[in-house]
């Protein structure tokens, strides 16, 4: 999981790029490499000529880019973002917590 | 009738908007002839002068996203709007569906709340 945004996970500062993080942060998802662009306005404009993807912040799970916030957030919804992850290896958090509700 | 788009929003759109709102709905109506379009500005949210036209949200409906997954459908829309995102457009939400999609499902997502940006990482020095 390779995410390019505006700010740091630990700081995002633009509500896009938050909710991106916030995203993966509910499905447990916490250790990825995640890019300023705003430390760095070479990376800013060829982020976005490698994507053809004209805003930030933009998302890319095992190298391939997915979308930006908006798609990220339909995945989530969709059930998507958890068969994505699992591609990955990566168990989502938001299956766990579901267990937990079952077992309740 | 108030659109969904506007309402998530919380506020009216007074008049047509602004030129580059304008631009964007004509646009985006020749490109991808939708069946429902609506166009927010939302720069004022992101700490710019009024009019300042650069953070908008757009709601398309249209057949031609058929059978189109979302990454593609969002590559339409930024195609029809090229010349505007590489100038003035500073950030884009988009929400595509299909109009069988809009009858089932006329919800859309707000616009997440602005963080300060690069204005902020500046100040900061």
């Amino acid at each position: 999981v390779v995410v390019f945004m505006k700010g740091s996970p630990a700081q995002p500062l633009c509500g896009f790029s938050n909710a991106v993080v916030q995203i993966l942060r509910l499905h447990g998802v916490e250790d990825y490499r995640a890019h300023d662009v705003l430390q760095d306005p070479d990376l800013r404009q060829g982020i976005k000529d490698y994507s053809n993807w004209p805003t930030i912040p933009q998302v890319y799970l095992n190298g391939e880019f997915v979308g930006g916030c908006d798609i990220l957030l339909q995945m989530h919804q969709n059930g998507d973002l958890v068969e994505e992850l699992k591609k990955l290896g990566i168990r989502s958090a938001l299956l766990d917590a579901e267990k937990d509700q079952e077992k309740k | 009738m108030r659109g969904a788009l506007l309402a998530a929003a919380g506020r009216t759109m007074g008049g047509s908007g602004g030129p580059l709102a304008r631009t964007i709905r004509s646009k985006l109506t020749a490109a991808l002839q939708p069946t429902h379009l609506e166009v927010r500005d939302d720069s004022p949210r992101h700490g710019g002068p009024p009019g300042a036209e650069t953070h908008f949200g757009v709601l398309v409906v249209s057949g031609l996203f058929a059978g189109l997954p979302p990454l593609q459908r969002h590559r339409l829309v930024h195609e029809a709007l090229r010349e505007e995102l590489a100038g003035p457009l500073h950030a884009l939400q988009v929400t595509a569906r299909t109009p069988e999609q809009w009858q089932s499902d006329p919800r859309v997502p707000p616009a997440p709340p602005c963080l300060g940006g690069s204005k902020r990482e500046r100040r900061r020095g």
